[in-house]
């Protein structure tokens, strides 16, 4: 009897050695500035617009009516064309914090470590960005706890020195995102974007986490890290499965159907997240790291409105 | 059942030991492999869902370790080689003789009685019982045990696999006493006889043969029996025309209707006569063809139905026959003159006469190499180094001494068995004088005057050349102007060169042969009719075989040690003429003292099978279960 176990071979299997980021890159990303579904107060004005009422002239966007909204603001027009109370909101452009909340925890450095270096390039990028805008950018890595952070900060010199941040970062422990939240809603009093980073697998439920920050009025945003090659190991007979992070076992006998279970049971977790973040009005990208990273940012990120 | 194998406790611990090995080696296989995985609540999922089915897989687990463990089980009662004991307790010791002769090669049953034969006897082989022991012998004209006593059926089946039919005729009494002589002092014998039956009674010279206390089993083969067969078959040159040969042949219709056939003679591969012949159910025709000519070496007589279709044995309707050999002869005649001496070696178509003076015979002698010397009333002073006939001998040098002299001797006693006075008519010959010869004690008294007390013709040999010593004057007698005259003259130069009535125009198969050859070689290389060859031993300048095949052969010596001469070849030939061979109606019943062989009884196919086979069997079948169910993923 033997067993064989490896992952699947990607075309893009090839972690990200040295700096990610070449100056054509870069100057592609100069152009993207990010795009915050929720206007927050600023300390300075900046590009940003706010919701704040006669302080910004620029039309931002629609939204429906609610009952307390100003009349003023309804889009007869609209209403007259499409028969639908769509308000319309105006923008005052300020500073934004933007919290890169990256998830450190050993599996997101599972098999070849590709979903650890994805992350760590895609949080690159939105800082990139985030710091081009004269946003101001703090980068947090979670485990079961906040393990480490770049304070805030602002301007694109800072670039350098996120990149060198998230080169040390080192992904060990266990995923605990309501208790690495509590710390973190904690330590930054001034709300903002929270944009969460990670594979979400999370044994007390990846939910609690995003609920804190909701509760706390930060604007959640998912990048869910997906490494399809974990739906469809190349198993096959009689296994110990071990959790990576937690080392809980289950004696397995994988068949053609037990790994069906498995890709399905993989898909249903994600199509879980989403759900909820659709649910919840938390904005979610999946993203997939047998895709480039450059598409991701430069296509997926504007197709979902995230990056214009 | 009975463990002929290993014992009981010895298979106990094997299978424990062996046993403990399978366990070990199962617990190893359940021991699994490690995984690493990242998410491990995805596989809860799973698991949860296949919960229900944890208690049948542990059985199937289970199942997996039961057959391997009844796998290892058969293997080991396998080794115990076990049997069931009513077969081991009922073991015979069987002697199966297996008719080889050529009978056995009609075609009545397809494709041959023979073929049919093997058949029954590898059925017997294969319905062996586990305690039985079988011994088969072929019986031709001699019995040829195949192989020792055994059980073995694999060793059986490749001896009646080697099993071959002769062109003899079978040998019944032999056999039954070999078989006597293999059952004696063994429990259970049986003497099974798988024949056509045409075997004859079961006498010999010694008596009629004792079966008791075997028991004599048949197996009959065949169930027809037309045939017609050369039944005698001889060819000799005519005595007085030796470029001439007379044959006489033999037909036998041994079926049961009246047959039509063509009889062809072959001269040397030529055809010389062809006769077509009518034969009445049993008849038994013989054929006389005097003066015929055409052949100088072979002869062949074949036989063939008229309307074209086939009798049901072929190995009788052909004959085979060699003409005996004429050799030139170097004849030198001492003597001053003799016209009636001359005239007789003229009648001689083979002979190179040379005629020298007394004086001239000791030069003739050196200077050349005679087959035979004739002396007319000389002796030499030295014996030649040749065969010799002398006539009217009479001094020192005669083979044999002169006593007194005989007035009007006669030849008042012949004796007709000897090859020099053949065809001759020596009784009424007038003798005016001659010369009582004295031989020696190994000399042969040809003819004899005074009532066989004086002999005047004496044969023999001395220093190991044949003579012939006549005591008279021919001239002083009537007998050269007999026809005898010339005939004793060729008959003895006949007699010196082997040319005699001894030789056989072919031999008989089933008989020993004793073939003369040239030299004094040790062995000599016999070619056989169907083109092999085998050496032969030479004893006393004979290659002595048994035949069995009919057919031309060739014997060849080889080369003697500083002769000049090249390897000498000698031919023979030899046919089955054997009427009670060739009346193949088969027999349904065999008779052996007075009483009928019994059916054969006692052959279950399958009764030898070993059980371990279908342990082996069993355990091969459990791995393909074991390995379809691993695959599948139901015993894991």
């Amino acid at each position: 009897m033997s067993f064989s176990f490896s992952w699947r071979r990607r075309k893009h299997a090839a972690p990200v050695e040295g700096d990610p980021f070449d100056d054509e890159f870069q100057r592609k990303l100069e152009s993207l500035a990010l795009v915050s579904r929720r206007v927050f107060a600023g300390r300075i004005r900046a590009d940003r617009r706010t919701k704040k009422s006669g302080s910004g002239v620029e039309f931002a966007d629609y939204r429906d009516y609610q009952p307390g909204d100003d009349f003023r603001s309804v889009d007869w027009n609209v209403y007259q064309r499409l028969e639908r109370l769509l308000v319309r909101l105006h923008a005052e452009e300020e500073d934004l914090a933007i919290y890169f909340v990256l998830d450190a925890s050993a599996s997101m450095a599972f098999g070849a470590g590709l979903k650890a270096a994805y992350a760590k390039r895609v949080v690159a990028a939105l800082a990139y960005v985030a710091l081009a805008n004269l946003d101001r950018a703090s980068i947090v890595t979670i485990s079961d706890h906040v393990t480490k952070r770049l304070p805030e900060t602002r301007g694109r010199a800072r670039i350098f020195k996120a990149f060198r941040f998230l080169r040390e970062v080192e992904f060990v422990g266990k995923t605990d995102l309501g208790d690495a939240m509590k710390t973190f809603v904690a330590q930054n009093k001034r709300r903002g974007l929270a944009v969460i980073v990670s594979d979400l697998y999370d044994p007390n439920g990846f939910a609690r986490g995003i609920n804190i920050l909701r509760y706390h009025k930060f604007d959640p945003f998912v990048v869910h890290v997906i490494d399809p090659a974990e739906a469809a190991p190349k198993l096959h007979g009689d296994v110990l499965v071990r959790d990576c992070e937690t080392g809980d076992e289950r004696e397995v006998t994988v068949t053609a159907a037990v790994l069906e279970q498995l890709s399905r049971a993989h898909a249903q977790y994600g199509d879980q997240i989403e759900r909820f973040c659709a649910t919840h009005q938390v904005s979610y990208v999946a993203a997939n790291v047998e895709r480039p990273i450059e598409e991701l940012i430069l296509r997926v990120f504007r197709k979902g409105g995230f990056l214009r | 059942m009975i463990l002929t194998g290993l014992t009981f406790a010895q298979l106990a611990t094997i299978f424990a030991c062996a046993g403990l090995g399978v366990a070990a080696l199962y617990l190893l296989k359940l021991r699994r492999r490690t995984v690493p995985v990242p998410f491990s609540v995805l596989w809860d999922r799973i698991l949860r869902d296949r919960e229900a089915t944890t208690l049948f897989s542990k059985l199937k687990r289970i199942l997996s370790l039961v057959l391997q463990l009844a796998l290892l089980g058969l293997l080991v009662l396998a080794l115990g080689n076990p049997r069931l004991g009513e077969r081991i307790l009922a073991g015979r010791t069987l002697v199966v003789l297996v008719d080889a002769s050529a009978s056995m090669q009609a075609t009545d049953v397809r494709p041959s009685r023979f073929s049919v034969a093997k058949d029954e006897v590898r059925r017997m082989v294969r319905g062996l019982g586990g305690g039985d022991r079988m011994l088969l012998a072929r019986m031709s004209a001699d019995v040829l045990a195949l192989g020792p006593l055994t059980g073995d059926t694999a060793t059986l089946e490749r001896e009646v696999d080697s099993l071959e039919v002769t062109d003899a005729a079978a040998d019944f009494p032999r056999a039954l006493r070999f078989a006597n002589d293999v059952l004696r002092g063994a429990s259970g014998g049986e003497i099974v006889v798988v024949s056509d039956g045409a075997l004859g009674p079961a006498v010999d010279a010694s008596g009629a043969v004792h079966v008791a206390p075997a028991r004599l089993t048949f197996v009959p083969v065949g169930h027809s029996g037309r045939n017609i067969g050369i039944t005698q078959f001889s060819v000799r040159r005519d005595p007085l025309h030796t470029s001439r040969y007379e044959v006489m042949l033999e037909l036998s219709n041994t079926g049961p209707g009246p047959e039509e056939v063509e009889l062809q003679l072959l001269g040397d591969g030529s055809l010389v006569d062809l006769t077509r012949l009518r034969l009445a159910p049993g008849e038994r025709l013989p054929r006389f063809y005097p003066l015929l000519s055409g052949a100088s070496r072979t002869l062949e007589a074949k036989i063939a139905l008229a309307d074209g279709t086939h009798d049901e044995l072929a190995v009788d309707d052909h004959a085979y026959a060699l003409l005996p050999e004429r050799q030139r002869s170097r004849v030198l005649v001492v003597t001053e003159g003799n016209t009636y001496l001359e005239a007789a070696l003229l009648l001689g178509e083979y002979l190179d006469v040379t005629d020298v003076a007394p004086a001239g015979y000791a030069r003739a002698m050196v200077e050349g190499r005679w087959d035979a010397v004739i002396f007319d009333r000389v002796v030499p002073a030295v014996p030649p180094k040749a065969s010799a006939l002398y006539l009217d001998p009479a001094g020192p040098g005669a083979p044999v001494s002169v006593s007194k002299e005989l007035w009007a001797p006669s030849f008042d006693k012949i004796d007709r068995t000897h090859p020099v006075v053949r065809y001759t008519a020596l009784e009424d010959v007038n003798i005016s004088v001659g010369r009582k010869l004295v031989p020696e004690s190994d000399d042969r008294v040809v003819g004899a005057s005074e009532g066989g007390a004086s002999p005047i013709l004496v044969a023999g040999t001395r220093g190991g050349f044949k003579f012939v010593a006549l005591g008279f004057d021919v001239r002083k007698s009537d007998l050269p102007l007999r026809p005898a005259w010339p005939l004793f003259v060729l008959d003895c130069l006949d007699w010196f060169a082997n040319e005699d009535a001894r030789y056989l125009s072919a031999y008989r198969t089933g008989e020993v042969w004793r073939v003369p050859v040239g030299g004094a070689p040790k062995q000599a290389l016999l070619k056989l009719p169907d083109g092999g060859s085998e050496r032969i031993a030479v004893h006393d300048g004979h290659a002595v075989l048994l035949g069995e095949r009919t057919g031309f052969y060739s014997l060849t010596t080889p080369e003697a040690a500083g002769s000049a001469e090249a390897e000498a070849t000698t031919s023979f030939a030899a046919n089955l003429v054997d009427a009670r061979e060739s009346a193949i109606a088969p027999r349904d019943t065999l008779v052996v003292e007075g009483r009928p062989a019994g059916p054969l009884v006692g052959f279950r196919l399958g009764a030898q099978r070993d059980v371990w086979v279908s342990l082996l069997l069993v355990a091969a079948l459990l791995t393909a279960i074991e390995w379809a169910t691993y695959h599948r993923r139901i015993t894991v």
